[in-house]
């Protein structure tokens, strides 16, 4: 009897637009793709690569043939420059123009300082980008020339350098590390919560304003099966949602950012999928949850506008992790949604996870389901349920 | 057969009103027999809907008792749901679902086999004349298309008892008639049925029996001759006003 309730839900509910709209391509597609895809590009943009050959367009490129070859070996495609060099940095035909002034060999001749003039568009991501990675390889050209010019003159290069300063990073996340990071809980638990959130209003509220409900209470028929027959359809809707979600950010990051799919951050198909087994106790919460809150409500209406609220815990951990460092300690392990951001970044972040954590995420978040779903039994024994 | 002996029931008072318990049923007895009709009969607000309700399991009476068929409303719920067929006031059939499957959807939860269901929809649907519209959604039916899929689903495990709450509400002459028809030949077949109306000329015309309830009380029993000769009134409207206490 309850998998004829739940086939009944899930037939009747995939014939709703909305519900699978919101389930099963507004978590899973949309906001992966918006929130990951924006995000992923938007890191890639800022990050400089000097292993892509990029095309950089010079003004008067036969003063400096040295450095056109120096240019050349570091993976940049020398081209000419067009003749309204200003205008076209401003227009974004070419990100940035490099020009030769007429005087460059000759001040590099006589040992003085070569001009050499970059234009760039500082209000284009992708022209200051450029800029700042052309300027890095004329620094180590300028660093070579000094050396030789100091030899050339008996002096050792090193006397100048007074101070060798390394920056070690140990955290191996870092702020932009940690973002990343923390979006696949975030993408997961959202679409979840997306996943059942029509169907649990539908099959609670909505069946009562619909008023089949009275009907269906009469049928000989305990009223736990009925709620397990509900619990599970949701259950059903939002572990679905999870599922296309994971599969997603795979192919997201598989698409915007392969090499990020390698390095220190981990969103390869092992990681994601181990990030999905850990969250995935969450299904039975998130389903408790927004069963049990609609099915306390007195109409759709009600019901949407309590669960548009209760929306905002999903997120809370995400905004609190990103600013609060919170130790991970046994409490926050227990509690339902705050572990699973903390064990899932982790496994990103390819950290290592203590077993006891695990142990204390799973059992905290089903028996937070368990006591949801009680308390959705004993709504449904009531009268005022009506 | 049911029977029920003092029935009472009351509930408490809107939210952001001073707390007030208001009465709905005060004292409801009535006997309803195995191959009758007997309707329930009163203005709006009187109370019929809320004792088909404790009849149907779905509210607990505050005091007084119940049987169905022998069964208590209180103590045997499941026996008792066994035993009945209810269709509330708002047919309130799944919208999204055809007809067959609306009444396939009551089969299986009352624990029918695919087989067996599927024969009994096919049975309602010629019984109910749906054929029209048996593969349809019932989104957009019309209101006697929806009745007749909310009785269809209430007939469908062959209860022994069926109450009907206001059934010809929003109908059509024909409809109603072709209602009518359906209610008097499941009675011919020894099924006892209740039926709800503020409507007299429906209970007039269809029940055996009459039980005129109004402020939560049964005021007056019996056929429509006896109740015509208790009140020595000619019609039932005068009979009912006459029963409940009002000014001819």
């Amino acid at each position: 009897m309850v998998l004829v309730m739940l086939w009944k839900e899930i037939i009747d509910n995939l014939r709703d637009r909305q519900t699978v709209f919101y389930a099963l391509l507004f978590g899973p597609v949309l906001l992966p793709l918006c929130i990951g895809g924006a995000l992923v590009a938007g890191l890639k943009q800022a990050t400089v690569s000097f292993d892509e050959p990029s095309e950089l367009a010079v003004q008067h490129a036969e003063r400096a043939p040295n450095l056109v070859q120096f240019l050349r070996a570091n993976n940049m495609d020398v081209v000419n420059a067009p003749a309204d060099v200003e205008d076209s940095v401003r227009r974004g035909d070419v990100p940035i123009v490099l020009s030769i002034p007429e005087d460059f060999s000759t001040a590099l001749r006589e040992g003085q300082p070569a001009p050499l003039v970059i234009h760039v568009n500082d209000g284009d991501k992708q022209s200051s980008k450029e800029a700042r990675k052309v300027s890095s390889l004329l620094r180590v050209y300028a660093q070579t020339l000094n050396a030789l010019r100091m030899q050339h003159r008996g002096i050792d290069p090193s006397v100048f350098n007074s101070i060798d300063v390394t920056l070690q990073d140990v955290s191996s996340n870092g702020f932009r590390g940690q973002l990343l990071a923390s979006l696949l809980p975030f993408l997961l638990i959202v679409a979840m919560v997306m996943g059942g959130f029509y169907l649990a209003i539908d099959t609670t509220a909505g069946e009562r304003e619909r008023q089949s409900l009275e009907p269906l209470l009469t049928l000989p028929l305990a009223r736990y099966k009925l709620v397990l027959g509900k619990f599970l359809a949701v259950l059903v809707f939002v572990t679905l949602s999870s599922v296309l979600t994971a599969v997603s950010v795979f192919l997201v990051f598989r698409f915007f950012s392969p090499e990020m799919a390698g390095g220190e951050l981990s969103f390869d198909a092992h990681t994601i999928f181990q990030a999905w087994l850990l969250a995935s106790p969450l299904v039975f919460f998130i389903s408790a949850v927004l069963m049990t809150v609609a099915a306390s409500t007195r109409s759709s209406k009600e019901a949407q506008t309590y669960l548009g609220l209760l929306m905002v815990f999903p997120m809370a951990p995400f905004f609190i992790l990103q600013f609060i460092n919170i130790k991970s300690v046994g409490i926050t392990m227990a509690l339902p949604m705050l572990s699973q951001y903390q064990l899932l970044e982790r496994v990103v972040l390819q950290d290592v996870i203590n077993p006891a954590h695990i142990a204390l995420s799973v059992v905290g978040t089903l028996v937070g389901a368990g006591l949801l779903l009680w308390g959705a039994i004993r709504l449904y024994s009531r009268e005022s349920v009506l | 057969m049911i029977k029920a002996t003092e029935l009472s029931k009351s509930f408490n008072g809107v939210a952001g009103q001073k707390k007030r318990r208001v009465v709905a049923v005060e004292s409801v007895s009535f006997e309803a027999a195995d191959g009758r009709i007997t309707g329930l009969l009163g203005p709006n607000g009187a109370g019929k809907s809320t004792t088909l309700r404790m009849l149907a399991t779905l509210i607990k009476p505050d005091s007084g008792s119940a049987t169905i068929d022998g069964y208590s409303v209180q103590n045997d719920v499941l026996a008792v749901r066994h035993q009945l067929g209810f269709m509330p006031h708002n047919a309130g059939i799944y919208p999204r679902l055809t007809t067959r499957e609306n009444i396939r959807y009551y089969a299986r939860l009352c624990g029918m086999d695919k087989r067996t269901t599927e024969t009994r929809v096919d049975e309602l649907v010629s019984l109910l004349a749906m054929e029209g519209f048996a593969d349809r959604r019932t989104a957009g039916f019309s209101q006697g298309q929806k009745t007749k899929v909310a009785l269809a689903r209430a007939l469908v495990h062959r209860p022994q008892t069926i109450l009907l709450d206001e059934p010809t509400n929003g109908l059509d002459v024909m409809a109603t008639r072709g209602l009518r028809d359906i209610i008097r030949a499941l009675a011919k077949e020894g099924h006892c049925i209740v039926f709800s109306s503020h409507i007299m000329q429906e209970v007039a015309a269809l029940c055996d029996e009459i039980a005129i309830i109004s402020d939560g009380n049964i005021s007056m029993t019996g056929s429509l001759n006896t109740l015509l000769q208790n009140t020595g009134q000619s019609s039932l409207e005068d009979a009912f006003v006459s029963a409940i206490g009002g000014e001819l």
